[in-house]
């Protein structure tokens, strides 16, 4: 009788197994006291070095000591783990020299944004301003913190280089929820990493020479 | 018995209780602590209280002050005939309190940075060298005053230079204490002791917490159910001596302690430690009962109807499945613990806590005389106080908590307590047994003196309240030591299955306990035939257990505090943007970060 299909093959070579061996029931085990005192030898060992580490503030920085063992806690309020530079933390608007938003509420992190938490009322310049059909301007600009999935796709979305998430903070917990609701003026007011609250990439303001695109005669608008 | 006995056994009574309830509580904490700093975690060390700084600078204040006080009040004493050694005292106390509070000192500028130029010699030397130079000055100091002549320590009937030893003391006291206010900052300073305000944090919690009884337990004894648990482990402590016996001047010849012979505690007693007469003398156990070991086996026994009655009146099947285990395996270990003490008892001749310590005192401690009782002892108090590994009757992961398991708020707080003073007391009775109770090595009645057969090698008289504080410093001390190293049984053993835990006791402890009585009987009186001679053998190796004993205190002791003050360079790697910026910040704990 051969074996039937559906059944799996016997392997042709045994399976390479590593064999553990049992302990052995000699005098010395059985008897649980030198095994016992081994073992608190070994805890002891651990606790010693760990207290030592607290002991004369020994202890090691958990971000840039620790690499054989040790206490790895950070005690959060009392110590801090600066974020990477890549970390999306809290948006904020960047502004132009003059101070505004560079923002021309076109609306693409908005339509970008999966989690709608953007919302923007664009305006137009007042007539006599230069930039008076030549860009747009958000007159509100909130984002919602407690919708905001924090994936980034508003600043990957933003032609402008106008909204960042490179605050380095976190949402702090506030207690009530309206705090979560960021407008214009705080996004504003919040710094890079640099602490400035530009963008190193430059901006080209109407009639400047060295704009790439279409050059308009912004006296006929 | 006196108004004055009667006072006294109370206040000693509420220290005993203050003692448990103060240490079960701590020793809560510590448990979680010591699992935390075996996994390379920091464990429970957020609860904190603010307080303002003034009353911060006080509290550091209050204890120096007190210190200082009963250093210098009564070296000003005047003492005929007996300065030196209480020159040698205030200065050793002296060198103590400084070498000590530099090393704080260094400890708080590596923490927190120098604040001035004094700050900054401290804490750029190495921390050991302190401990090294305070050990050098104690022994030269004690070297020194052994060479001044006693004209120099006594002028006439007023010994101003032991008056000066004793506030060049406490001076050294009140300066640390009043740098250590300075260095307090203004405004609210949050209070944390080293995390130990967690365990008054637990209690508070578990005061205010919901007390639920399910709906057909039985009332009374589900109420009744946590004081049971408790009360053996308070009362058992009371025959434990917390020192030797005290001797008062009796002023007003009643031969009875009454308080006003309370202020006049004897100068100096003789080498064998008696009252001399004319004096009445203080035991220092809350009842000096001469049937005490019988007592404790008699009262811990009496712990098993606090589990089983609360695993019968919560009506619940894992809780009544608890109360069995409890009381089962609590009647197994029993019977070892009972026997394994036995071959003790039959050496010693007495049952009285006090002889039992006063006997390993002149002969040697009990760990030395009987080890193999000691570990058959100490497997059977594990097992009798269901710690781990023998926790059969909580087993989380078989029956939840067992006998425990419907009770909330305080009264599981109750048992919690109850467990862990029965766990402090077993350390206590651990220490009273095995290692020599309140004895030191080498501390006679009348002072201390390293002797060896009929040889003394050095000698220094010390004064019966100094004698008495050493004494009740050891005790304690070793039973906060006993308590802190019994923990670590419970980080190291997994549970036993309770067919093993059975096994264990009936089968391995009771007889190997049994063989232990045989081989000391036999034992007894092949010394009681060997004659003067065995015994003089017998004498000297007791003093040598002592040495060793003694030797192996002191160099671990320096073995450890120099392992531990090391410093140590670990090297840094700032290869992430993370790393960069933490090290323009200067670390993950900059010095000042806003809120």
């Amino acid at each position: 009788m051969t074996q039937a299909a559906w059944t799996k093959p016997a392997p042709r070579t045994p399976i390479a197994t590593k064999v553990i061996a049992r302990p052995q029931r000699t005098p010395h085990v059985q008897s649980y006291v030198p095994e016992w005192l081994k073992g608190t030898a070994l805890t002891m060992k651990h606790f010693f070095t760990n207290t030592k580490e607290r002991m004369l503030g020994q202890k090691r920085d958990p971000v840039l000591e620790n690499f054989d063992g040790g206490i790895t806690t950070i005690e959060y309020p009392e110590e801090r783990r600066p974020y990477p530079d890549r970390y999306r933390g809290l948006h904020r608007l960047t502004t132009r020299d003059d101070g505004s938003p560079r923002c021309v509420a076109c609306l693409c992190c908005s339509t970008a944004c999966p989690a709608q938490c953007i919302h923007i009322e664009p305006a137009e310049y007042p007539d006599g301003d230069e930039r008076r059909g030549y860009e747009r301007y958000p007159s509100v600009f909130v984002i919602d913190e407690l919708r905001c999935v924090f994936c980034g796709f508003c600043v990957e979305a933003c032609p402008c280089d106008a909204i960042r998430m490179d605050t380095g903070m976190h949402p702090a917990a506030y207690d009530s929820r309206d705090q979560f609701i960021y407008d214009q003026p705080i996004l504003l007011s919040m710094v890079g990493r640099d602490g400035g609250r530009k963008t190193e990439n430059p901006r080209h303001e109407p009639g400047d020479p060295t704009h790439p695109g279409v050059t308009r005669e912004h006296e006929s608008h | 018995m006196s108004g004055a006995s009667l006072v006294l056994s109370l206040v000693k009574a509420l220290v005993v209780v203050l003692f448990l309830l103060n240490m079960s509580a701590i020793s809560v904490w510590l448990d979680r602590r010591q699992s935390a700093m075996l996994q390379h975690r920091v464990g429970p060390n957020r609860a904190v209280v603010y307080l303002p700084a003034a009353a911060v600078r006080a509290l550091l204040l209050l204890p120096a002050v007190l210190v200082a006080g009963a250093l210098a009040v009564p070296m000003w004493r005047v003492v005929p005939g007996f300065e030196l050694p209480r020159i040698t005292q205030g200065i050793e106390a002296a060198i103590l309190f400084a070498w000590f509070g530099l090393m704080l000192l260094a400890a708080h500028v590596r923490r927190n940075g120098a604040d001035n130029a004094f700050e900054e010699t401290v804490g750029s030397a190495d921390p050991r060298s302190y401990f090294y130079g305070g050990l050098v000055a104690h022994l030269l100091a004690a070297g020194a005053i052994q060479l001044l002549p006693t004209s120099l320590t006594t002028t006439g009937d007023v010994s101003w230079s032991t008056g000066i030893a004793g506030s060049l003391a406490a001076a050294v006291v009140l300066g640390s204490g009043f740098y250590a206010g300075t260095k307090v900052p203004d405004g609210n300073v949050g209070i944390r002791l080293a995390g130990t305000l967690h365990a008054l944090a637990d209690a508070i919690k578990l005061i205010w917490k919901e007390d639920l009884r399910p709906r057909r337990a039985d009332k009374l004894l589900y109420a009744l159910a946590p004081l049971l648990a408790i009360f053996p482990a308070l009362v058992t402590f009371a025959v434990i001596p917390m020192g030797s016996a005290l001797c008062f001047q009796d002023v007003d010849r009643d031969r009875m302690l009454s308080f006003g012979d309370l202020t006049h505690l004897a100068n100096v007693l003789d080498r064998s430690g008696a009252c001399p007469p004319g004096h009445v003398s203080l035991s220092l156990a809350v009842a000096d009962l001469n049937v005490g070991l019988l007592y404790i086996f008699a009262i811990a026994g009496t712990g098993i109807i606090g589990a089983a009655i609360a695993g019968w009146a919560s009506d619940n099947k894992w809780a009544l499945l608890g109360g069995l285990r409890a009381t089962s395996q609590m009647v197994s270990y029993e019977v070892a613990m009972g026997l394994s003490i036995t071959g003790m008892l039959m050496i010693v001749g007495a049952v009285h806590m006090q002889e039992i310590v006063e006997w390993q005192g002149r002969n040697a401690w009990g760990i030395f005389v009987q080890p193999v009782a000691f570990f058959l002892f100490l497997t059977a108090l594990v097992a009798e106080t269901k710690r781990v590994p023998f926790d059969q009757p909580e087993g989380e992961s078989e029956i939840i908590a067992g006998y425990f398991l419907e009770y909330s708020g305080m009264k599981f707080g109750l048992f919690f307590l109850g467990e862990y003073a029965e766990f402090v007391f077993s350390s206590a009775l651990l220490v009273t047994l095995f290692f020599g109770g309140y004895h030191l090595p080498f501390v006679d009645p009348d002072g201390i003196r390293i002797a060896f057969g009929s040889s003394t090698l050095y000698e220094l008289k010390l004064t019966h309240l100094a004698v008495s504080l050493l004494h009740i410093g050891a005790f304690f001390g070793k039973t906060i030591l006993m308590t802190w190293l019994q923990v670590f049984i419970r980080w190291t053993l997994p549970r036993f299955r309770y067919d093993q835990l059975m096994r264990l006791g009936w089968m391995k402890l009771l007889p190997i306990a049994l063989v232990n009585v045989l081989v000391t009987g036999l034992v007894i009186l092949a010394v009681e035939a060997g004659g003067p001679g065995v015994a003089s053998i017998l004498g000297t190796a007791g003093q040598v257990t002592q040495a060793l004993v003694a030797l192996l205190g002191v160099v671990g002791t320096v073995a450890l505090v120099t392992w531990m003050l090391e410093p140590s360079k670990p090297q840094q790697f700032a290869v992430s943007t993370t790393a960069r910026y933490t090290l323009e910040a200067g670390g993950v704990k900059p010095t000042k970060m806003g809120a």
